[in-house]
């Protein structure tokens, strides 16, 4: 039995009630032995992260929702010297505030940075997947259950299988098994937009292409001149656009570590 | 470890709308306390776990062969979640308060506001000062002389509703001079689109029943302009504009955003963002009007059918009257949006279904001359066939508040009119309010209502009951002797004398705009005394540091804030009544915005009131306490129990008699059904459309007025708001764009809009929400300063980089933010979004809160258009060194002195003397 979050970033429109949910939860009200209170500020038991990439007006944004990904073999658990941590047979991972030292071993030890200190109580804190409302029979966390767009979802494993196949975890190399499972994380994108600078006019319908090593994109600009190659993993690319009645233009060894906004391109006419 | 479940169910349930609008309350929430009444938590309300979910017939929207549905719980965002730090906040007013150096019966300093401290005073004390000052100006003055700032938005409440209350008592003493509310965020559709399609009282698009179900059936495309589903409707509705906009891009349609900024919807859904600079939106329409004129790409059968003075506008479009073509290459040069993608829109637009997306105005329709902008968005939908399918203009927010039958995606069968208690802004005289409707036109119709359905046996309760309501609901038996337009108020003081056109009431009928008042009104006083229960207008308002040097005449011999918050203008009082939550309270609210289901339902006291706050009505009736038993029992309707007013209150909705099976005793909530054929109104103005002879617009003609008949009629030779709308570069009032004399001194432009992590004025201590960098930092000094939002090519032109402390100034003054480095915005901009809380260093002139509406511009929208100027003003940059900061430390000690709480910024304890 193992409980998971999964999140779709395709619809968090990066509302961060989750972040004030959880902190509505868990500041000010203790729930030992399942939590003690959290720092008025400061913790972020569920961290929404705002990525924005590209240039104007070639701009995308996306967030990702990170939680403590109540993993199968927790680095935490394994660093915890004292015991305090426990991997539940609902598969959530808590740390007991009663039993923590706040050695700090555990935030440490942790790969996703999902680990906090609380200074005043002398103890490490992270979410606990709202333990305390599930044993009480509530059948969600407090985030999933407010999440506006059913961004995020919270159940058993063995029931989400659809949506877990084929879906990523955050450092999947750590080899923890990370049980917070993501979907429809953007890729970067090459996007611009292409006109004549004679006559003031977009060109619609010109072939973009775009290539790394043997691989090949091609996509055609829109009403507006503007052309998008999404999806796109990190790498270095070059780009040809091929507009009918106009030279090639060429971008070598585009640096797509981060999307790339190409611009607005002057094409230049072929001579007769 | 973790044995035994704790016990959840030991803590109180209640309903709580938490909706931030007011006087709506917006959907409802659970709240949750502990069995000392500390509130635990905040969460959606389960429709599904309280009423049989398919017995109250949900709505669904169907299109390309997918369903759009209501989820079964609410969906709120983090203001609503998370008030209960605002209900706890450190910066709760918990007792009365007077301001330390000013003495009713001594020296008043009222140069020292906004400046000098507050000293806990008991409600005795306060009350009787309050009194006490009532009837000496009343005497020396008469009661005009007291100014009733009692304005909107806030919490929803009923019972003791957030704003009004004191009207009520003011009434009682023979009337007092009203703050008449502005258009605030309609302006540029109130005052000029109405002169195109009418379409009272907003000047929005109205009817706009089922727009979103033509929207998907039949849209390409929409074009949001300046319109925010992620952000406007968070305080009204909470978050299903967010589902609805989500639904509509999935299923194909194309979202077009022209913005400054990559808005909080655009960032994540945009297809095509067109930055556009702040408030030149009107030569963007000019040139598209252009474009089709000269490829003969517009619906010109349409046209001739449905508009007037159309030849005129062309010919201006044309250049054929001022000789200047409005190409678009014109228009690039003035609203910085390339000439190539001025076609491509134009032409693109020309060959789709497309609808214009709104979230009232933000930043697009609160500029110098917002008429205009307005204007010309009405014109290009009526050359695209306005109310044909898919050909409208759509709001993403309160979901046609003002139609006549209510649209989809909607709920309840009726609007379900919870009266209130108090009205915020009655018209002086005896005109015709709009938006709050007297109850007195409904008694009949209730009575007939419960007759037509046999439910009441004894006719003779039944009218006494009515008559009670009666005495309840009609507040003012005297009305306002005057009243000043809000964004006037301080050229009132002054200047002792002001004019201006329209507005006497609140959203009035469009006759309204070509009368002239005055103020002081014939047979009236200036005022002397200020009573306010929506102390905002530093942060929300125009020009707010003259605001403050208004506040700090000699004439203002007392002011009174009402409020839970000590913020922005609390810190101009002299005497601040501390004022409960609505979690602390009972009352009886209504849903008829949340866009799921309608409702009505009762709410509990989900906490004992802070300190020793009262709810808004107690407040007030404190005073009428110390004023006399007859004022008292005047003002309480005879002390009228709560539980009696709740029972009237229920009566005189619009859905009661719906309740067969009483449902809201039993259940707490009574749940409206959709009305029966709801998918059958026709959308929009499609009626017009359809035949407008038979269905003619409310404009003089009936028809669409490219050249306004009224206009020409009362205005024919005004510049800044012609018979036809053109662009306007400057005038007398504003001079706020590139190129003009001002430019050379303050080099950007500021637009500014609602923000997204803050209601207006509301929520701005919110210790999560400023955890948020997009709206505060915190830099190397501790302090979270407002982010303000740069490009980062005009950020490193200005040698500011992420994170530093910067000056936003102009002639009027100084407001310190964060420098919040971003390619959503376009360059050569600045971007703040209003509602920071004032934090004074020189309240005249330096602020350190972030409260850019401190300098926006003085003037109002035209000479006459009464609104205010918000957004698209010119401002300079420079980041603050720290030579100057020390200097300023040493200059205004008092104001470093306040202790600054570390999560929630400047609270009660910095204006407290100890």
């Amino acid at each position: 039995m193992a409980k998971v979050f999964t999140v779709d970033v395709a619809k968090c429109n990066g509302c961060y009630t989750c972040v004030t949910v959880c902190k509505d939860e868990h500041v000010d009200n203790d729930w030992t032995p399942y939590a003690k209170p959290q720092p008025e500020i400061g913790q972020f038991w569920v961290k929404v992260k705002d990525y924005v990439e590209g240039t104007v007006p070639k701009v995308k944004s996306h967030y990702i929702a990170e939680f403590c990904n109540h993993c199968e073999r927790p680095a935490c658990l394994k660093a915890c010297t004292v015991g305090a941590i426990e991997k539940r047979e609902d598969g959530l991972v808590l740390i007991n505030p009663e039993k923590c030292t706040g050695c700090d071993a555990c935030l440490e030890a942790c790969p996703y940075d999902a680990i906090y200190k609380n200074n005043d109580l002398n103890i490490c804190q992270k979410c606990t997947g709202c333990a305390h409302l599930l044993d009480a029979g509530e059948k969600l966390p407090r985030c999933v259950e407010a999440c506006p767009t059913d961004a995020l979802w919270f159940g058993e494993e063995s029931e989400l299988q659809d949506f877990i196949i084929g879906s990523t975890v955050r450092k999947s190399e750590t080899g923890t098994g990370p049980k917070v499972f993501y979907r429809n994380i953007p890729g970067k994108f090459i996007a611009g937009t292409i006109f004549d600078p004679d006559e003031q006019e977009v060109i619609i319908g010109a072939t973009v292409r775009a290539t790394n090593g043997g691989k090949m994109w091609e996509v055609l600009t829109d009403d507006f001149g503007d052309f998008w190659i999404k999806d796109l993993a990190q790498g270095i690319y070059d780009v040809v656009i091929e507009a009918e009645g106009y030279e090639y233009k060429t971008f070598k060894a585009v640096d797509v570590r981060t999307s790339v906004n190409l611009g607005d391109i002057a094409m230049t006419k072929k001579k007769d | 470890m973790t044995k035994g479940p704790i016990d959840i169910k030991a803590h109180k349930r209640v309903i709580k709308a938490a909706g931030l609008q007011g006087p709506i309350s917006g959907p409802p929430t659970w709240v949750e306390s502990d069995k000392d009444g500390k509130i635990i938590r905040i969460r959606p309300f389960h429709y599904d776990q309280v009423i049989d979910w398919d017995s109250k017939k949900p709505w669904k929207i169907e299109a390309r062969g997918s369903v759009f549905k209501p989820p079964k719980r609410t969906v709120h965002g983090s203001f609503y979640l998370g008030y209960k730090k605002r209900v706890y906040s450190p910066n709760r007013v918990k007792y009365p308060l007077k301001r330390v150096d000013w003495d009713p019966k001594g020296e008043r300093n009222p140069q020292n506001r906004g400046k000098s401290g507050y000293v806990r005073i008991s409600w005795d004390e306060a009350a009787q000062i309050i009194a006490d000052e009532l009837l000496r100006i009343k005497e020396k003055y008469g009661m005009s002389a007291v100014l009733s700032q009692a304005d909107m938005h806030g919490e929803g409440k009923h019972v003791a509703p957030s704003h009004g209350c004191a009207n009520r008592l003011l009434a009682l003493l023979g009337g007092y001079t009203i703050q008449m509310r502005n258009m605030d965020s309609w302006e540029g559709w109130a005052w000029g689109s109405k002169n195109v399609w009418g379409c009272e009282p907003v000047g929005e698009m109205n009817p706009a029943g089922n727009l979103w179900p033509d929207i998907a059936e039949h849209c390409d495309a929409l074009l949001f302009w300046a319109g925010d589903p992620e952000v406007t409707p968070m305080g009204f509705d909470g978050y299903m504009a967010s589902r609805l906009s989500q639904w509509l891009h999935n299923i194909g349609i194309k979202f077009i955003y022209v913005d400054p900024a990559l808005n909080w919807s655009g960032c994540y859904l945009a297809d095509k963002w067109i930055p556009i600079l702040p408030n030149t939106d009107a030569a963007l329409y000019l040139a598209i009007a252009y474009v089709w004129l000269k490829e003969g790409a517009y619906d010109q059968e349409y046209v001739k059918t449905h508009a007037v003075g159309a030849d005129e506008f062309f010919k201006y479009v044309l250049g054929e009257v001022d000789g200047e073509p409005k190409t678009p290459k014109w228009a690039s040069e003035k609203c910085g949006v390339p000439e190539y993608t001025i076609k491509a829109l134009a032409r693109y637009w020309a060959k789709k279904t497309i609808s214009i997306a709104i979230g009232n105005g933000g930043p697009g329709i609160r500029g110098p001359f917002a008429t205009e902008p307005a204007r010309l968005q009405s014109i290009l939908l009526g050359m695209r066939g306005l109310g044909k399918p898919g050909v409208h203009q759509v709001k993403w927010l309160e979901w046609g508040i003002f139609s006549k039958n209510l649209p989809l995606p909607y709920q309840g069968e009726t609007d379900p009119k919870i009266p209130q208690r108090a009205q915020p802004v009655p018209p002086p005289g005896k005109a015709e309010s709009f938006a709050m409707e007297n109850m007195e036109g409904r008694i009949n119709e209730i009575q007939k209502r419960f007759e037509e359905r046999g439910q009441v046996k004894d006719l003779g309760q039944l009218k006494a009951d009515l008559d009670k309501l009666r005495e309840i609901t009609r507040p003012s038996k005297t009305p306002p002797a005057q009243s000043i337009p809000k964004c006037l108020i301080h050229d009132a003081i002054l200047d002792g004398h002001v004019e201006w056109y329209g507005l006497r009431t609140f959203c009035g009928p469009d006759h309204e705009q070509w009368e002239k008042y005055e103020y002081p009104a014939p047979g009236c006083s200036e005022i002397h005394m200020i009573w306010t229960d929506s102390p905002c207008m530093v942060t929300c308002w125009n020009d707010g540091f003259r605001f403050v040097k208004a506040l700090r005449s000699e004439k203002i011999e007392t002011v009174v804030a009402q409020h839970p918050w000590l913020e922005n203008d609390c810190y101009l009082a002299d005497i601040i009544l501390p004022v409960a939550t609505k979690f602390e309270m009972e009352d009886i609210c209504e849903d008829f915005n949340g866009g799921i289901f309608q409702s009505v339902f009762l709410e509990g006291q989900a906490c004992p009131p802070v300190g020793e706050s009262l709810n808004d009505f107690d407040c007030v009736a404190a005073v009428a306490k110390k004023l006399g038993e007859e004022y008292y029992m005047a003002y309480t309707n005879d002390e009228l129990p709560f539980d009696k007013l709740v029972e009237l209150y229920w009566l005189a909705s619009n859905v009661s008699h719906l309740d067969t099976d009483n449902e809201l005793r039993e259940k707490g909530i009574f749940v409206i059904p959709p009305m029966d054929g709801i998918d059958k109104i026709p959308a929009g103005l499609r009626e017009f459309a359809e035949d407008p002879e038979n269905n003619p617009l409310s404009t003089p003609t009936g028809k669409l007025e490219f050249t306004s008949t009224k206009i020409k009629e009362h205005f024919p030779n005004d510049e800044e708001r012609p018979p036809y709308p053109k662009w306007i570069e400057k005038s007398e009032l504003h001079d706020e764009r590139f190129g003009g004399e001002r430019h050379k001194k303050y080099p950007l432009l500021c637009m500014s809009n609602h923000g997204r992590f803050r209601f207006h004025a509301q929520i701005d201590d919110h210790p999560w929400n400023r955890e948020i960098p997009a709206m505060k930092i915190r830099t190397k000094d501790g302090y979270q300063y407002e982010s303000a939002w740069i490009n980062p090519r005009t950020a490193a032109k200005y040698g500011v980089a992420h994170g530093d402390i910067i000056k936003i100034y102009n002639e009027r003054g100084i407001v310190l933010c964060a420098a919040y480095l971003t390619e959503r915005l376009m360059e050569e901009v600045v971007y703040v979004d209003h509602g920071a809380r004032f934090d004074p260093i020189d309240p005249e002139g330096i602020d350190r809160g972030g409260a850019i509406n401190l300098i926006t511009p003085t003037a109002i929208t035209s000479k006459t258009v009464t609104g205010m100027v918000v957004s698209g003003f010119l401002v300079g940059i420079e980041k603050l060194t720290d030579e100057e900061m020390e200097a300023w430390k040493k200059k205004y000690p008092e104001a470093f002195a306040r202790p600054i709480h570390e999560a929630a910024g400047v609270c009660l304890d910095g204006w407290l003397q100890k």
